[in-house]
């Protein structure tokens, strides 16, 4: 399924020009930041950032950008119709692009959480958010990479889903933990450092990880088998 | 017909056809129109019916807890409103960030990705005012959209009965204060998305000078509070438009407050570090728009 020339290109767009600067500020921001405050501050202060803005904030950010930038230029300009004119299947081109987003939304969102919760000492508790923040990196890629095959607005779409539904409703709302890929993360990571909170169920958070990663996925893929060109709106 | 003026300078259609004698009008008209027609396109008004869709969303978000906080304050016949004006704004500041980026590059990107902006400045407007006009759109939608729920709030405290001239005050303050951060806050957007012209990196961009730089602010803002460095807590506020925002509401008794009061000298200071940065902005809009123009 998974078509290597394909995931070149996306990984050559991703790395790209510009945008390859904007994807490496969220890592360089998040751990200077940790490191700043250990410095300065005594007490726990810096490891609050990352259950407060590294992991509910960056993470997702990364995400995002990750996934409609192998997907969203060609969206947008129409380019993807030469793609999708050769005789690959549109479920190897959703894989291809999923796996190149995925590998960026871990290096540049995962594992500098890992790296800053280093900085901030204990690691157990490291790991386990490095557990959480690759489970819940591994679904947001998914999510958004669908969302991208859908609507030209996916930026802002999914931005909705994570500041309003997952950051203010969340905070409002227990119940939408049920419904918050961050949460299932973190429900993940749980069950190796009890100082991470512990939202809803480990079976129903497994699952729902592999259910939206899977479907989103394929749900790309199936949006692109039915791919149609409109014009801007 | 006698006494036909000659064609103006800087105006290219002249091909030698029968000439338009009527009313000329002029660069004003031009530039007025310019902005209403961003105001409606910043709403999606006059644009297709799908690009309606995300602005009055978010409207519709933002004005949904207003009506609740009036439903409350009428039926349980409070003496005070629960949340002050300004604070609201504040409180909402999620959706006010989404909208600008969401919105600007509707206005900021789209005439330079396209090239259409050649056609607007072959037309006797400069590039300087074109970029003005732009930026008074946006500003002037994204006050709208802080008002809307703001005189709403205002409504539902003078029909419940509250006392008038201290609503009035408050009123007046937090209006003065979304009209600084409106103007603040467009211009950010706003020279984002016209340096970074595709849709998704600009709103992205947008979303971490708003959204993530405050996140940044408000912790730092937060430790140094804890940690009892409060000239740090307030100086960090002078490095995101919501954290002045929230300084300068503190400072003037509009309702808002922040981990560490600001008062004397600082007041002073994020005063003028929010006009800079408006003058920033703008100067950085005006120069990218000749830049372009002039290729």
């Amino acid at each position: 399924m998974m078509n290597a020339t394909i995931a070149k290109l996306a990984l050559q767009a991703l790395l790209g020009r510009r945008r390859f600067y904007l994807l490496l500020a969220f890592p360089v921001l998040l751990i200077a930041l940790v490191s700043l405050i250990t410095a300065l501050a005594d007490g726990d202060a810096a490891f609050d950032i990352l259950p407060g803005l590294g992991y509910p904030l960056v993470l997702p950010l990364v995400a995002i950008l990750a996934a409609s930038s192998v997907l969203g230029p060609e969206v947008d300009d129409g380019s993807i119709i030469y793609l999708l004119a050769k005789p690959v299947s549109r479920y190897g081109v959703a894989i291809s692009k999923w796996v190149v987003a995925l590998a960026a939304t871990l290096t540049a969102g995962a594992l500098p959480i890992l790296v800053a919760a280093l900085i901030t000492g204990d690691s157990t508790r490291a790991w386990a958010l490095f557990v959480g923040a690759l489970v819940a990196g591994t679904t947001y890629s998914a999510l958004f990479l669908a969302i991208s095959a859908v609507t030209r607005h996916a930026v802002i779409a999914s931005l909705m889903f994570v500041l309003i539904w997952e950051s203010l409703l969340g905070n409002l709302f227990t119940g939408v933990a049920w419904l918050s890929i961050g949460q299932w993360g973190l429900r993940v990571g749980h069950e190796l450092s009890a100082q991470l909170p512990d939202p809803a169920n480990l079976t129903w958070a497994i699952l729902a990880s592999l259910v939206v990663t899977a479907v989103g996925v394929w749900f790309a893929g199936d949006r692109l088998r039915s791919f149609s060109l409109r014009g801007e709106d | 017909m006698s006494d036909v003026p000659q064609s103006r300078p800087g105006v290219i259609h002249d091909l030698g056809y029968r000439r338009y004698d009527g009313l000329r009008e002029g660069t004003a008209t031009i530039a007025r129109t310019l902005f209403i027609t961003g105001l409606r396109h910043a709403y999606g008004l006059g644009r297709s019916g799908k690009s309606k869709v995300m602005p009055f969303l978010l409207l519709a978000m933002s004005v949904l807890p207003a009506l609740i906080v009036v439903g409350v304050v009428v039926l349980t016949g409070m003496s005070s409103l629960p949340i002050s004006y300004a604070d609201y704004t504040n409180q909402t500041q999620l959706l006010v960030s989404l909208f600008a980026a969401a919105q600007a590059p509707v206005l900021f990107s789209r005439d330079l990705r396209h090239r259409s902006i050649v056609l607007y400045l072959a037309r006797p407007l400069s590039a300087p005012l074109f970029a003005l006009m732009r930026w008074l759109s946006l500003a002037v939608a994204l006050w709208f959209f802080m008002a809307v729920p703001t005189l709403l709030l205002f409504v539902g405290a003078m029909l419940s009965g509250l006392d008038k001239s201290d609503q009035v005050t408050q009123l007046l303050k937090a209006v003065a204060l979304q009209t600084l951060l409106a103007l603040l806050v467009a211009g950010i957007t706003g020279l984002i998305s016209s340096v970074s012209l595709r849709r998704g990196f600009a709103v992205v961009g947008s979303v971490m000078a708003l959204i993530v730089l405050t996140g940044v602010v408000t912790a730092i803002q937060a430790i140094a509070a804890d940690q009892d460095a409060d000239a740090v807590s307030v100086a960090a506020g002078l490095f995101s438009p919501w954290s002045l925002y929230t300084g300068l509401a503190n400072a003037w008794d509009a309702g808002v407050e922040t981990f560490v009061p600001v008062d004397g000298a600082w007041v002073l200071a994020y005063a003028l570090v929010a006009l800079l940065l408006v003058a920033g902005c703008l100067l950085g809009l005006v120069a990218r728009f000749q830049k372009v123009g002039s290729r």
